[in-house]
């Protein structure tokens, strides 16, 4: 299979007022790869996540999506060339049912298949089982799935996801691991996500960056991830 | 206390202007409005003080708004409350002796107790700055309705007629009589330097009180509730003190502006006119009391000058003003010009440290 | 027992004709609170703009129903005029928006009195009464229950059953979630303000026959929207419409007792208790006890 560059980032830099966070962030996924970025509490994964899906401002540097720079482009118009984003905490909308949820991923313009509804339902049997239910009743688990399945209703090219096992009970983290792997392998969509659980890390990861400080540090590759004790040590960096 | 204490009552981090320079030009200009009626006409006069009439409601706004974070649009309302309640007592007692100085009393306190219920409600009903602005708007539009059709013999207090939208007329106005029995009647010149002395006064008691620990509080708790509530402060008590000094200096200008023409009529509470305070507040610079008394003067000269050609046409200029200020300059343009002053002079010179707190607080918020 | 039966029924019908306008008058106002979270002081302003454009229709001959949807239509491209222009540089400092908002409503009423004139007669009130008894009932009050209720269910129907009101209420949860999601916020936050301009407007139109038009007419309708908006809360179906309900029976009870002043203290001394006790209102009551 011929690889393509899906995303680049080259000297990322943006932070919160005044404060610098991302220090130059440098790194490129291939089109069809599920790519990690690991790393401890604070050295600026969910501020990457924010400012590739651009609630956030890039201070300096570039973001490149299929070849285009897409770093001064709002959030809306990301999520219509491909972005589809799962934020740390869900962020469900909670007085909406399940159902609604969904339809708020579905791009305004662009037709969406009821295919694809069929495909979230057949991923997450509880969110075709709680169609009607109110998103903020169901449990963090639930509200997971349902924020990955809303992503996906926009027929994404990447999904963005941010710390998907924070808060979840062990048997729905493996549960979403294993779907995460058919999605990328069934709809050949690409997955960029950040984790400091090492079992999602070492399941999911083709490949995988280490983040310090607001700066990438080190790159693992496939054969270097099998090392439980590599891993290991880079989250503790 | 010694003597070289008193400074640091009036001067703080809450209000702009503290240095010898700055308090020489205060000096000078309450001894040039001290000088100024024996060199002006008496219509002059009596009109230079009938703008004063209207700072103090300035003021009080300028503190429940700028310092507290509570827009309202109920100082009207205390106006016409307290203009209606002198009115009315005026009326009863008659002119003879202290009686409408008593009447003012009377009428600053009943203004004053209406402010402090309605501030009670709001404020301790826990409803947020949008809401105190449509709440107190609410009530001085109702009220103004109410008085509106007070027509008739019906409606009346003891002597005193309402009149409905025509308004009360012929009441009498402030005088006193000292022990000796001299009788001072506060007209022409002499409601001059009543109003003069109030403002003076009113202007420094109000900088002592911003720059005490209740204006910390109070300007605390327009930024970060939460955090001075953590402080261990009843945030709801101090924003309740705010309101309702802000309803006293309105009641102020109410009895007074009665006193000074013999009248007041409904249409002073009701819209536009309900805009006005708004309007000279935010003009100048809410978060201070100096651009608040500053900015006053000179929208109420600025209006009263267009009014010349034509009422609608000063109503319109000055909402174009307001809309204007809010877009551009929305701490007002007395504070924009003491920012852009020390912006130069921070460029121009070898950087001198910032010597007003308030000053670079306002301007690392900026 | 029959005068008992009329007297109930003149109850019931001063009650329907404070609920319309109540639900007529707040409904803009409420939509564009629920969704921004910012109070348009230029509402009344809108009303007028619809009253005037529909009577101007109906003295050029077009049937008073097309002169109302056309008044309530021009009103709703005014709305999204200004909240283009203006509006939409103020959705992070609400208190500057009610600040703003009140100086653009001060040059339209003033400005509309430079170009219209004080006053200008309606076109009259269509359909005449029925009569029952001692009392009668002018029709076109039922026809104005009838827009109300009629309001009501278009907005729920588009909030809950539309494409758009999907999008509205996620924006209206979670802004920055929505637009992540490739909602345009922005776009929906205009239609938004513009719909609430349209609504208004509409009651301005349906008003119009029944009043002296002048170019404060707007201030009429103010005092009554923020009452209902306050006490409604942020969400039009479960706070405006059981506020208006509510207030319209006290306001129709202090009326028939002491008379129309004594009806709007009635509904301000009701406010009072309101924010003491409930200060989000009905629907933030209301959403608190569900969740």
């Amino acid at each position: 299979m011929p690889t393509e560059t899906l995303l680049e980032l080259a000297d990322l830099c943006s932070g919160y007022g005044s404060t610098p966070v991302l220090q130059g962030i440098d790194l490129s996924v291939q089109r069809g790869e599920i790519v990690a970025v690991i790393g401890r509490n604070g050295v600026g994964k969910t501020t990457m996540m924010r400012c590739l899906i651009g609630q956030l401002r890039a201070w300096s540097g570039s973001i490149r999506f299929k070849g285009n720079e897409i770093s001064s482009r709002p959030p809306e118009v990301r999520a219509h060339l491909g972005f589809g984003y799962i934020p740390q905490g869900r962020e469900v909308f909670p007085r909406m049912t399940v159902e609604e949820n969904l339809r708020v991923g579905e791009m305004i313009g662009a037709r969406t298949d009821a295919k694809l509804y069929d495909i979230v339902y057949e991923f997450f049997p509880i969110l075709a089982e709680r169609r009607q239910q109110k998103a903020g009743t169901m449990s963090g688990g639930q509200q997971q799935q349902l924020a990955i399945g809303r992503a996906m209703i926009g027929n994404p090219g990447l999904l963005l996801l941010d710390e998907p096992s924070e808060g979840i009970q062990p048997s729905i983290v493996q549960d979403i691991t294993r779907v995460m792997q058919r999605v990328n392998r069934e709809l050949g969509t690409t997955i960029l996500f950040v984790e400091q659980n090492l079992d999602v890390i070492l399941a999911l990861a083709h490949r995988c960056y280490v983040m310090d400080k607001g700066r990438i540090v080190a790159e693992r590759s496939a054969e270097e991830l099998q090392d439980r004790e590599v891993a290991k040590r880079d989250l503790q960096i | 206390m010694t003597l070289r204490d008193i400074p640091v009552l009036f001067n703080g981090p809450q209000t702009l202007g503290r240095g010898k320079l700055f308090w020489l030009g205060v000096a000078a200009v309450i001894v040039a409005a001290a000088i100024y009626p024996q060199y002006a006409e008496r219509f002059a006069i009596s009109n230079t003080a009938y703008f004063g009439v209207w700072v103090f409601m300035a003021l009080g706004l300028g503190l429940i708004w700028g310092y507290g974070g509570m827009l309202s649009f109920g100082q009207t309302a205390f106006f016409g409350l307290a203009g209606y309640a002198y009115g009315v007592i005026a009326i009863n007692l008659g002119a003879a002796h202290s009686y409408p100085f008593l009447a003012l009393i009377c009428a600053l306190a009943i203004g004053t107790a209406f402010a402090a219920v309605l501030g009670y409600f709001m404020i301790y009903g826990g409803i947020n700055g949008v809401f105190v602005g449509i709440v107190t708007l609410s009530v001085t539009l109702a009220f103004a309705t109410f008085m509106n059709q007070t027509a008739g013999p019906q409606w009346r207090i003891g002597r005193a007629r309402l009149n409905g939208y025509n308004g009360m007329t012929r009441i009498p106005s402030l005088s006193i009589d000292w022990l000796d029995g001299h009788r001072i009647r506060f007209e022409g010149a002499t409601f001059y330097y009543l109003v003069l002395g109030l403002l003076v006064v009113t202007y420094l008691a109000l900088r002592v009180l911003v720059n005490s620990r209740f204006g910390n509080v109070l300007v605390g708790t327009r930024e970060n509730p939460e955090r001075v509530e953590l402080l261990g402060y009843d945030v709801r008590r101090y924003q309740l003190g705010a309101f309702t000094i802000g309803g006293f200096l309105a009641s102020l200008s109410g009895a007074l502006y009665t006193a000074w023409g013999n009248f007041i009529v409904p249409a002073s509470m009701a819209l536009p006119a309900a805009a006005m305070p708004i309007i000279w507040v935010a003009v100048g610079g809410r978060e201070d009391l100096t651009a608040t008394l500053v900015g006053s003067f000179v929208v109420l000269y600025v209006f009263q000058a267009l009014t010349v050609v034509s009422q609608e046409y000063a109503l319109v200029a000055i909402g174009a003003l307001l809309v204007v200020t809010v877009l551009i300059a929305p701490g007002g343009y007395v504070i924009w010009a003491v920012d852009m002053a020390s912006r130069l002079r921070r460029r121009a010179g070898p950087s001198p440290p910032l010597s007003d707190p308030a000053l670079k607080a306002r301007t690392q918020r900026g | 027992m029959t005068a008992f039966v009329y007297q109930f029924l003149a109850f019931a019908y001063q009650v329907a004709d404070v609920f319309a306008f109540l639900v007529l008058a707040a409904g803009g106002l409420a939509i564009i609170f629920g969704m921004m979270g910012i109070i348009n002081m230029a509402h009344g302003e809108f009303i007028t703009c619809g009253a005037y454009v529909t009577t101007a229709l109906v003295r050029a001959g077009l049937p008073l129903p097309v002169g109302i949807v056309m008044g309530a239509l021009f009103a709703g491209v005014l709305g999204i005029a200004l909240e283009r222009t203006i509006v939409r540089r103020f959705y992070n400092r609400p208190i500057d928006s009610l600040v703003v908002t009140w100086g653009v409503s001060l040059i339209a009423t003033q400005g509309a009195l430079l170009v219209l004139g004080s006053a200008w007669t309606s076109v009259g009130t269509p359909l005449g009464s029925i009569g029952f008894g001692d009392y009668s009932f002018a029709l076109y009050r039922l026809v104005m229950l009838a827009v109300a209720i009629g309001v009501l269910v278009g907005l729920y129907l588009l909030f809950m059953k539309t494409r758009f009101g999907v999008h509205a209420r996620a924006t209206m949860q979670n802004p920055a979630m929505a637009r992540a999601l490739g909602v345009p916020t922005e776009r929906i936050y205009a239609q938004t303000f513009g719909l609430g301009a349209a609504l208004a407007g509409l009651a301005g139109g349906v008003y119009a026959p029944t009043l002296t038009l002048s170019p404060t007419m707007g201030t009429g309708f103010v005092v009554e929207s923020f009452v209902t908006v306050v006490v409604g809360g942020a969400d039009v179906l479960t706070g405006t419409a059981p506020a208006s309900a509510v207030l319209a029976i006290i306001r129709a009870a202090c009326t028939a007792a002491w008379g129309q002043v004594f009806g709007l203290i009635g509904l301000l001394v009701t406010v009072c208790i309101v924010i003491r006790v409930l200060p989000e209102g009905f629907s933030g009551w209301l959403m608190r006890r569900r969740a």
